[in-house]
């Protein structure tokens, strides 16, 4: 019906030469209403007896709309009909209605508008609803509004219809809201945020550019957004423009503000007075049901005006009853307050009917109580059946003695048997006749997603306890509860607990709607603005030093990965190691398996140090444990990491320092922990790592565990850590005694090849070592040097614990031997390679010169002047590790922690007498590393300077260096030095492949008695060269100058030496 | 009868004021020292009255009493010296003022929370904070903060209130771009209904997130109406009450209370976890429901401002909120807009020209009475009527002074030229200078026919004869004299 006011307006419009537009988007592109809608679209669920398509023309037509289109999609035969047959097509009321029917593609409201530009239908002002509207708002007022600021504002291509309610309002969406950031003065729409329900939004985003203009604005959150918007005719074009508008508020109007080129703006009218409303999902047909009961929708009521064209009459309390003495009544039925009982409905005796709308035709039995529900036309409720808070559809047939409790949504022409028991929120739908569903298949693809899950339902229906809920002889099936399989691929508004937001009955008390009410959120918002300066600074420090940004995301302490990227991650190391499965198994060759991960990560779409991870775990993980037997431990590991090492290279970016880390986090979340050190000694013999590498890792606050939480996990962390610690300190250690005891060690070295007479020596300088040791500690008791006494072979075996692990149990006359043949046994597969690189050696010699120039050394005094302090020893460790410098303070002094951690036996007076020495050696690492740089940089004899500079740093340390004394002999002996070690002195990085076989090739080829002796004096100046380096600072006068020639060797054997220890301690530990 | 007893003692423990004086060291060079002595921010002058003058004076218009004068220790025998002195003590008989001194320099200030974690043994009752640079005007009397403070403390829970007021847009010409150093305006969310702060936007949030600001849900769910302002400046003046500093005590790292302490002050009020934490200690009020009950029956109050009442006519029921918390810990809010009086804070160069042009605008010049200054002004001097000339100063023959203040006891001489100066006391004006828009410190020389134009000088400044500076800052320091000359040399070319 045409309201009388819209006559003056009329005037206004064709005075402007215009008609008014009005644009219904008649699918609401949900599935909200399920299964009420399955069989008809939404826009004619009928409210309050009308049709909710009825309820938006009688809205539209009291604005003074003159021109309609319904764009519809689902079921469009039916919506045509329903316009055919309304009286809003009767030519008396001057009403143009057009339904245009729309693709099945079109998914969203952008789609829709897309489809109305490119018909071009729209020729100036329009309005646009959705088809589910109810309101009395005066639309005319807002275009005029809307036309005048066009007038003036050529860019205000839009003005939303608002109405100010209050946080909480019945007709307000808890589960769809948004915030609006309006101009005071103006209601221009500045920002637009779009609230979800749950999960909970914690902050809304105000963007500071604003303010620039706008001084003072208003926030607002207390607004209903109608769905009525008066568009331009841009807006379609905008659409069309672009592609990906989906939604016309989160897309469009979001789009339109934050855009920096549409230099449009979009408006908000506050209506002030009137009623607007949209039926958006089942909560809101409850509330504007009851609304229009309550008359707020005035002149929009039953008893006057009320769209379908029927007639009611209004009895006090709000209930209306059918015109026309079509209604039965039993006299003992109560009808409470806000009730609408359609025409030709019969209510039988005792049947209590409250807050409940009644279609037309419908049967209502005795005894049958009704709180709150909704009734489509033609039901029947059987006697003594108890509903609340349900839609039952048209057509329903409710058993005798049922009951139905809240939520329930009955789809049409469901039978309910007898004392059928729906539990709160079923929804139940006719099951389909065979031949019906095939047909159904083929004629509504678009409802393709609806049948599955139609299907889906049907599927489940295990006769028994489904029968317990419909009763005998239904023809019902129950749709699933709970969320859907699919949920993730739905859009947050429609996911199944923000749903809960928005269905009939539903309470949903236990969701937790605001954000600070959940425990974990406000004690990180309390945190975060309390306390949080540490981490913060914590974070910063690691995003800093830190190549990959995605480094956060592997440290559990820090959570910032969000649950579904750890979905995707699982997934996607599932699928690398089922990959790295298949290759192993089928000895793929690298390159094969990288291209394979490259493609998977590629898939994947994940960071490439998620493909590190998973990689180095499917590593790790198949490294066999060996237990009780160290040595074939080592050589499953060598065994792995030497096939499959390479493979972490190749996976698309070289970062070992990544890669120890990773291995780092991996160990301390398996079980093969214990390994990591041999790991990683395993991936430095292959060249995965070198020592620089490690070195960095080391000096990482991640490898620390650094902002993790004191968890198992972060122990194990530092556990690691620990490792890297004592590997470094054997680096330093090496590295420092290079030059004293350079003739020592290439003594060592050459000694497989010199044969029985180097063993002999060798034999000696192990004791000569020994007695300058005992020199040394007699002069440097204080420094404790108990534990380098521990270290000789005939040490009391509990002593040599602490100091020398690998030699616990030992007999001190026959030191390490066992141990030493186990551990030849172990590298047997590295010394081989060993032996081939000693082959072919003097390719980097040759390519080093200068410091060949130095390596007569061999024999110490050509080279250099007779008092050059051994000291350079520290300037050269500084200039190998001259990043990891600075911490080396740090790791020695917590090398002591680590070695009493690792070996419970030891004693901790053991573990503090190691300290002094750690200490005093650290001195000197400090002095260096400014000069470390330029030492490398320049060429050998620079550095030979520089280490003589050096020497006053070293000669800080109190003891003499006897052992380089003691080796020179040894060293002149040696007929050949191969060359290419010496190179590893100068570019120790660049050279330590080289170098490091060498010295190996003796165990392995001679293996017998005679080389013991002399592997355990390796082994024992390895691990004692922390004392030595000390010592070696004092000789500084007496001692020739030395070269370091071994620094690769040193740095393999301090690895060595690291493994055996771990060794011991399981060992010991068993 | 006695009459005068009565209303004394209404007010006398109500409240104490805590009046903080700095360094403004973004007044300087004037703040800088003159020589040995300290030009104590406080002191300074505004239309020839120390800044002091202005809070001092309007807290006793409201009636309190007791006064917590914190100023820095080297400014204290000066700020002693003035609160003896005749003039304020004739002034303010009615406040009892205890000067206490904070150890700090120049360049190691000490934030405000911390003077106040430090005093705080000396406040034992509600407490109003009030900077020596807030300059109120009539319109805005400090009685209409502290109503509002004493009806919200009362019946609704509130813990404090604070005053904004609107900044009107500075005149871009009247000074040059590099005075304006100071602060911009913060953003403030509030309720503009129940008068709430409810959010302050905070440099570190800007650091954070210099693209959006971040506002609670919950603060919107709980005024879904609320406002946010641009435009608007912390006066800096904060009624308290005497829990706020427990909690104060309770966060050691807070350092400014305008910056860090107010802004998360306003957080309990909507976040229920901090609510729940800081709740008990905030607030031990428990007769709020009688006395709010009271108040709803009261004629005279009108609404509550935390239920959120539609005022359109047709509109469905809301639904029903559960009343909640007794206590709302709101931290209240006096919004003063520009229309209203003009109103600065004096801690700004830019603001502190202004604010004494705002002075001379409503006062006239006349004439001096007494026949000793009189006597000292040249008949031949022209002095428009929105300036001012302090006592004892010596103008001399054929001087121009526009919309100017002259302060005690200058000598200027003939043929000079002043236009929108600030001139402070002991200033020597020698002849046929021409000054425009400049401040000059106490103390400072302007040669014969030098010409400045938008300076600053610290006190004790020399400008020689003749010499030519426009948009400078002149500061008083060894290695300066060379350095001008250069400056003067490009200034003049640049000229040129």
């Amino acid at each position: 019906m045409p309201p009388k006011s819209s006559s003056s307006k009329e005037k206004d419009l064709t005075d402007e030469d215009e008609v008014l537009q009005a644009v219904i988007l008649a699918d609401s592109f949900n599935k909200r209403f399920k299964p009420l809608t399955s069989g008809k679209p939404r826009c004619l669920l009928p409210v309050c007896n009308a049709t909710l398509l009825d309820w938006t023309f009688e809205s539209l037509a009291l604005a003074g709309v003159q021109e309609i289109f319904v764009v519809c999609r689902s079921y469009p035969e039916l919506v045509k009909a329903a316009i055919r047959d309304s009286k809003w097509s009767k030519p008396s009321l001057g009403l143009k209605i057009v339904s245009i029917i729309t693709s099945k593609e079109t998914f969203t409201p952008g789609d829709a508008m897309r489809d109305i530009y490119t018909r071009g239908i729209i020729t100036s002002d329009f309005v646009l609803v959705m088809g589910d509207l109810v309101s009395n708002i005066r639309i005319d007022e807002v275009v005029r509004v809307h036309k005048e600021r066009r007038r003036t504002n050529k860019d205000a291509i839009m003005t939303m219809v608002v109405k100010p309610s209050g946080v909480v309002h019945r007709t307000r969406s808890k589960g769809e809201s948004a915030i609006f950031v309006l101009d005071a003065e103006t209601s221009e729409c500045l920002h637009y945020e779009h609230v979800t329900g749950y999960p909970p939004k914690k902050h809304a985003k105000i963007p500071r550019e604003i303010l620039a203009e706008h001084p003072e604005i208003e926030i607002r959150n207390d607004l209903i957004d109608c769905g009525i918007d008066v568009c331009s005719v841009e807006v379609p074009s905008l659409f069309q423009d672009n592609f990906d508008y989906g939604d016309i508020r989160r897309d469009f109007v979001h789009g339109v503000l934050t855009s920096d080129l549409l230099m449009k703006s979009i408006h908000c009218y506050v209506a002030r007075e009137g009623y607007a409303a949209r039926v958006a999902d089942t909560r809101s047909y409850d509330s504007v049901s009851k609304d229009i009961l309550a008359r707020w929708t005035f002149p929009l009521v039953p008893d006057d005006n009320h769209p379908g064209g029927h007639s009611y009459e209004h009895i006090r309390g709000n209930k209306y009853l059918a015109k026309g003495n079509s209604v039965v009544l039993s006299r003992t039925c109560k009808v409470g307050s806000n009730c609408l009982i359609g025409a030709g409905t019969h209510i039988a005796d005792n049947a209590n009917i409250q807050a409940s709308v009644i279609g037309q035709r419908c049967t209502i039995e005795a005894n049958v109580t009704l709180r709150n529900v909704y009734v489509f036309d033609d039901a029947h409720i059987g006697a003594g059946s108890v509903i609340e808070y349900s839609i039952v559809g048209s057509n329903v047939k409710v058993g005798e003695g049922s009951t139905v409790a809240r939520g329930c949504l009955i789809g049409d022409d469901v039978i309910l048997g007898k004392n059928a028991k729906l539990g709160e929120f079923e929804r139940v739908s006719r099951r389909r006749d065979e031949g019906e569903a095939d047909e159904s298949d083929k004629e509504d693809e678009d409802e393709q997603s609806e049948d599955s899950e139609l299907e889906e339902a049907e599927a489940r229906q295990d006769s028994e306890s489904i029968t317990a809920i419909i009763g005998e002889g239904s023809n019902a099936i129950v749709w699933p509860k709970g969320p859907r399989a699919d949920e993730e691929d739905l859009d947050e508004v429609e996911r199944y607990n923000n749903q809960r937001l928005m269905r009939i009955g539903d309470p949903a008390s236990d969701l937790p709607l605001e954000y600070e009410g959940t425990e974990s959120d406000s004690d990180a918002s309390e945190r975060e603005s309390d306390e949080s300066d540490l981490e913060m600074h914590a974070l910063s420090r690691i995003s800093s030093a830190t190549s990959t940004s995605a480094i956060s995301t592997s440290t559990p302490g820090l959570n910032i990965h969000t649950l579904h990227d750890a979905a995707a991650y699982s997934e996607f190391q599932a699928e690398v190691t089922q990959s790295l499965d298949r290759a192993f198994a089928e000895g793929h060759s690298v390159d094969n398996a990288a291209v394979e991960l490259k493609t998977l990560r590629m898939a994947s779409n994940v960071p490439l140090r998620k493909v590190r991870e998973a990689v180095v775990a499917s590593i790790v993980e198949r490294i066999e444990v060996v237990e009780g037997d160290a040595a074939a431990q080592r050589r499953e590991i060598s065994k792995m990491v030497g096939r499959w090492g390479p493979l972490i290279d190749k996976i698309g970016g070289v970062d070992p320092v990544e890669t120890i880390e990773v291995l780092q986090y991996h160990c301390a979340k398996s079980a093969r922990l214990p390994l990591f050190g041999q790991i990683l000694a395993a991936l430095y013999q292959d060249d995965i790592v070198e020592e620089d590498d490690i070195r960095a890792w080391h000096a990482r606050p991640e490898a620390k565990g650094e902002g993790l939480k004191d968890t198992s996990f972060a122990e194990n962390v530092k556990r690691c850590w620990l490792v890297g610690t004592k590997m470094i300190e054997q680096f330093n250690e090496q590295e420092s005694s290079e030059e004293e005891s350079g003739e020592e060690d290439s003594d060592e070295e050459e000694q497989p090849s010199k044969k029985p007479a180097a063993a002999t020596a060798q034999a000696a300088v192990g004791k000569k070592e020994e007695s300058s040791e005992e020199e040394s500690s007699s002069g440097d008791d204080e420094s404790g040097e108990d534990d380098s006494q521990d270290s000789e072979d005939d040490a009391p075996a509990t002593k040599a614990a602490t100091a020398a692990p690998s030699q616990p149990s030992k007999p001190a006359s026959t030191p390490a031997s066992t141990k030493e043949s186990e551990e030849e046994e172990s590298e047997g597969s590295e010394e081989e390679e060993s032996e081939d690189d000693a082959l072919a050696p003097s390719q980097p010699a040759a390519s080093k010169p200068s410091a060949s120039s130095t390596t007569p050394a061999v024999s110490a005094a050509p080279s250099a002047p007779p008092p050059v302090p051994a000291a350079h020893a520290p300037a050269l460790v500084s200039s190998t590790a001259a990043p990891a410098q600075p911490s080396t303070q740090d790791e020695e002094s917590s090398e002591e922690e680590s070695e009493s951690e690792a070996s419970d036996k030891e004693p901790a007076q053991t573990a503090q007498s190691q300290a002094p020495p750690a200490v005093a050696s650290s001195k000197q690492p400090v002095t260096a590393p400014s000069k470390a740089e330029s030492e490398e940089s320049e060429g050998s004899e620079d550095s030979e300077e520089e280490e003589e500079s050096e020497d006053d740093a070293a000669s800080r340390a109190t003891e003499p260096v006897p052992q380089a004394q003691v080796s020179t002999p040894k060293a002149s002996t040696e007929t050949a030095r191969p060359p290419a070690t010496i190179t590893t002195q100068t570019e120790s990085v660049a050279t330590i492949p080289a170098a490091v076989p060498r010295p190996r090739p003796g165990p392995d080829v001679v293996g017998g008695q005679p080389l013991r002796p002399q592997q355990a004096a390796w082994r024992r100046h390895s691990i004692h060269f922390g004392d030595k380096v000390l010592k070696s600072g004092t000789t500084t006068g007496e001692k020739a100058r030395r070269v370091v020639t071994t620094a690769g060797r040193q740095m393999k054997k301090g690895i060595l030496t690291i493994l055996r220890r771990n060794e011991r301690e399981k060992q010991s530990t068993r | 009868m006695d009459f005068e007893e009565t209303p004394s003692k209404i007010t006398t423990k109500e409240f104490l004021a805590v009046v903080l004086a700095g360094f403004g060291n973004e007044l300087a060079p004037l703040t800088s020292n003159n020589g040995d002595e300290p030009c104590p921010k406080a002191l300074l002058p505004i239309v020839n009255k120390p800044m002091l003058d202005y809070p001092l004076a309007w807290l006793e218009a409201s009636g309190i009493r007791d006064v917590l004068l914190i100023c820095p220790a080297p400014h204290r025998a000066s700020v002693l010296h003035y609160i003896n002195s005749d003039s304020s003590a004739s002034s303010f008989p009615s406040l009892r003022i205890d000067l206490q001194a904070f150890d700090e320099s120049e360049n190691l200030t000490v934030g405000t929370c911390q003077l106040l974690r430090h005093f705080a043994h000396r406040i034992d009752q509600d407490f109003i904070i009030v900077p020596c640079d807030f300059i109120p005007p009539p319109s805005l009397p400090l009685s209409r903060v502290l109503n509002k403070f004493r009806t919200e403390a009362t019946y609704d829970g509130a813990i404090a209130t604070t005053l904004f007021f609107e900044q009107p847009k500075p005149d871009k010409t009247s000074t040059p771009e590099e005075w304006r150093s100071g602060p911009a305006s913060t953003s403030v969310v509030w309720d503009e209904k129940s008068g709430t702060l409810l959010h302050v936007d905070t440099p570190d949030e800007i650091d954070d997130d210099p693209e959006e600001m971040a506002l609670n849900m919950s603060l919107l769910r709980r005024y879904p109406r609320s406002k946010l302002s641009a435009n608007l400046q912390d006066a800096h003046v904060y009624v308290c009450r005497r829990t706020v500093l427990d909690v104060l005590k309770e966060k050691p790292r807070f350092d400014s209370i305008r910056e860090e302490f107010i802004p998360w002050l306003c957080t309990p009020q909507y976040n229920s976890r901090k609510r729940s934490k800081y709740g008990h200690i905030l607030n031990p009020l428990h007769n709020l429901p009688s006395q709010r009950l009271a108040l709803e029956h009261c004629t005279l109050h009108t609404g509550l401002p935390s239920a959120y009442e539609p005022q359109s006519a047709l509109s469905s029921p809301m639904d029903e909120v559960a009343p909640t918390e007794t206590s709302s810990l709101r931290v209240g809010v006096v919004v003063h807009r520009a229309s209203a009086g003009y109103t600065a804070r004096a801690n700004t160069l830019q603001t502190y020209l202004e604010l004494n042009r705002h002075f001379l605008s409503q006062t006239t010049y006349a004439l001096p009475i007494d026949s000793e200054s009189r006597s000292l002004i040249d008949p031949k001097a022209q002095i428009t009527s929105d300036s001012m000339v302090g006592h004892t100063t010596k103008v001399g023959e054929r001087t121009n002074i526009k919309k100017s203040v002259i302060g005690k006891h200058c000598v200027i001489g003939k043929y000079v030229r002043i236009v929108g100066c600030v001139i402070l006391d002991h200033c020597v004006i020698s002849d046929g200078a021409k000054l425009d828009g400049c401040i000059l410190g106490t103390n400072t020389t302007v040669g014969v026919k030098s010409e400045l134009s938008k300076c600053i000088t610290q006190a004790g400044y020399e400008v020689g004869d003749g010499e030519n500076y426009k948009n400078e800052r002149l500061d008083v320091s060894d290695w300066a004299a060379p350095q001008h000359d250069d400056d003067t040399s490009t200034e003049e070319s640049d000229e040129e």
